[in-house]
């Protein structure tokens, strides 16, 4: 086991280092300096601000610099656009909040996905099964950019236009899950006996907007395969020494079901990150998708490939747990 | 002597009954594919759609960046949907007819899909082919390289690039280029492994045929079923990709326009009440993509000889 994961590592930790690489040489390549403006500076000006960020310097030292403090020290140096604030500022601000929208539309559309997809198989030609596979189907065409004005359209000002009041509040970030106390007039807030509050509502859009799509890839993954695990001899053996349904699929039909949603993870993660750039710009949450579009506009180098590096990175390790997990649950794989 | 007139007959029907009877591989799949219902209702729809795209300028007396100065800022009640002003779909927000403007974002949409499937067909087969079909240490390098490739997070990368190297369509065709290859190559690459050790493949080994016919002339022939099936159901994700970028605004720039950044126009202005700013670029991209979907299942039932 452990030198599959070193062997896993090796062509990660290289893979990484590509992407930093990569994407310094992009930046370096760029037309302009992050100063040029319509009203250029002094060029003493220009020459001690490009000094102070060390711009000025040879390309490999520049290079070798950011490859040594982001490998070494996490440090992505300062952005070039929030004069105040270094880029590790930055994404110490947004990151936790996409965290809480990634990790919870993670949780929904696996649990709901797999929770679809098993009923639809156990129920195969019912009405559940119709509902499940026109759900998987039709969600197929409603990619997060498409969810997001939908739900925000009846949910927000549709309900609005209608009663006076909006059910869903149409963004926002509230400081998380846990809330002090529930506002006046709060839907979807639950006070909790020790104190505080659960506070959903300015969440709810944002998650189902971004699961919606990948929870129906994997309702359809998972109904494939329990089917197909269903017709298989050791749960025909299971059935006939007269175990109840309900035990022949937790105990034995479950895991093999899931060594394919599992393999799915990985790219429903990677799409779940990269649509909470949607998320973020359309529910102005304050994320670090938010801070993305806004220095891709503003062209603040230094902050994109932080971000770039640190979505990389975070790919790279969920990927890597995810074969790890394989490797754990699928017998058939030696490493 | 001359054979009577019912005996020629007869010979021709038969030859006929012989002609019907033997039925190559994708007149087969094509009867298949006629079959299915819903794959043929979508492809009506597409070519519907692509008709629209091709034709649609003709039908309307407004250009897509001619600006109404007397609709601008009054939209929500000069600008709706009418026969009467012309304007079929309204108006956006700068007084522009968006019948226009939907047919330029149908057709962007449309051709960043099919240059993504192009590039994918190409560079994704030949790619996976060679790998597939010369093994061992150069599969594994290309494939190691594939591999890399597909856990960068691209969209990140290529918002990177347009921003490096400013944003042009053209730069959103070649960063969709630079992704779309990837999954064909795997799938490419699997059939490879399969056909490679048949015996008509053997056979041009053994009188001495250079590797690269082989590949060209036995190998990719015998892919194209399962590439035609993904380039079909790879066409909707590219689609739907750069609707994403341009949906944040990095993608296609006005006074061009594309069916993602018509629906973030839509989005931005519905609490206005002008809903068919985003609904009718909605309907266009649902469509397209439920369209593409369907006629690519339609294709794997027809061509996957898993199936069969």
């Amino acid at each position: 086991m452990l030198s599959f994961i070193a062997r896993r590592l090796s062509v990660a930790i290289p893979t990484l280092l590509i992407l930093v690489v990569l994407s310094f040489v992009l930046m370096y390549s760029a037309p302009g300096g992050p100063f040029n403006s319509e009203r250029p500076l002094p060029p003493q000006v220009l020459a001690n601000i490009e000094a102070k960020y060390g711009l000025d310097q040879p390309f490999w030292k520049q290079i070798v610099n950011y490859v040594w403090s982001v490998t070494t020290q996490f440090d992505f140096g300062p952005s070039f656009q929030y004069k105040d604030r270094t880029v590790n500022d930055v994404i110490a601000q947004g990151f936790p909040v996409t965290l809480t929208y990634g990790f919870w539309s993670f949780v929904v559309a696996v649990v709901v996905g797999v929770s679809l997809g098993i009923a639809a198989a156990i129920k195969q030609n019912s009405w559940l099964d119709y509902l499940a596979v026109g759900i998987s189907v039709g969600a197929q065409v409603l990619p997060n950019f498409v969810m997001a004005p939908l739900l925000t359209l009846g949910l927000t000002l549709g309900w609005f236009w209608m009663t006076g009041a909006a059910l869903l509040p149409g963004g926002g970030w509230e400081g998380g899950v846990i809330v002090a106390a529930c506002a006046e007039k709060d839907n979807f807030c639950f006070g909790l006996p020790w104190g505080g509050a659960w506070r959903f509502d300015y969440l709810i859009m944002p998650v189902i907007a971004l699961s919606t799509s990948y929870m129906a890839s994997i309702a359809r993954i998972t109904r494939s395969s329990m089917l197909e695990v269903l017709n298989t001899n050791f749960i025909r053996t299971a059935k006939a020494k007269g175990l109840p349904m309900g035990r022949v699929i937790r105990k034995h039909a479950l895991k093999p079901t899931m060594l394919p949603v599992l393999s799915y993870l990985g790219p429903a993660f990677v799409g779940m990150i990269t649509g909470s750039v949607i998320i973020d710009v359309f529910f102005s949450t304050g994320g670090i998708g938010q801070f993305f579009v806004n220095s891709a506009f503003n062209r603040d180098y230094s902050v994109i490939m932080g971000i770039t590096i640190l979505v990389g990175a975070l790919t790279m390790f969920f990927n890597l747990v995810v074969d790890i997990l394989y490797a754990w649950i699928d017998p058939k794989i030696r490493y | 002597m001359y054979p009577n007139p019912s005996t020629v007959e007869a010979l021709e029907d038969a030859a006929l009954l012989a002609e019907v009877q033997g039925r190559s591989l994708w007149a087969d799949a094509r009867t298949r594919f006629f079959r299915n219902k819903a794959a043929v209702v979508s492809l009506v729809v597409l070519a519907l759609i692509a008709l629209f795209a091709l034709f649609g300028q003709f039908l309307t007396q407004y250009e897509r960046d001619t600006v109404d100065f007397a609709l601008m800022g009054a939209n929500a009640h000069k600008g709706a949907p009418s026969f009467e002003t012309g304007h079929y779909f309204g108006t956006d927000n700068s007084g522009r007819d968006l019948f226009a403007r939907v047919v330029q974002g149908t057709g962007i949409s449309l051709m960043v899909g099919i240059v993504g499937a192009m590039v994918a067909v190409i560079v994704g087969t030949l790619y996976g082919a060679v790998a597939g079909y010369f093994g061992g240490r150069i599969d594994n390098i290309m494939m190691r390289i594939v591999d890399v490739l597909m856990s960068i997070p691209f969209m990140f990368v290529l918002i990177l690039m347009l921003v490096i190297f400013g944003r042009s369509i053209f730069m959103l065709f070649l960063g969709i280029g630079l992704i779309s290859w990837l999954d064909m190559a795997r799938i490419a690459r699997g059939q490879t492994l399969t056909i490679k050790n048949k015996e008509f493949v053997e056979v041009a080994h053994a009188t001495g045929v250079h590797p690269m016919k082989i590949i060209l002339r036995h190998i990719v022939p015998n892919l194209l079923g399962i590439v035609i099936v993904y380039a079909t159901l790879l066409v909707p994700s590219m689609i739907i990709f750069e609707s994403f970028i341009s949906f944040l605004g990095l993608g296609v720039q006005e006074p061009n326009t594309s069916l993602g950044a018509l629906i973030s126009e839509g989005a931005g202005s519905m609490q206005y009440g002008t809903l068919w700013q985003l609904i009718f670029p909605l309907i266009f991209f649902v469509l397209t993509i439920f369209s593409f979907f369907f006629v690519g299942d339609g294709l794997r039932d027809a061509l996957d000889p898993k199936d069969r």
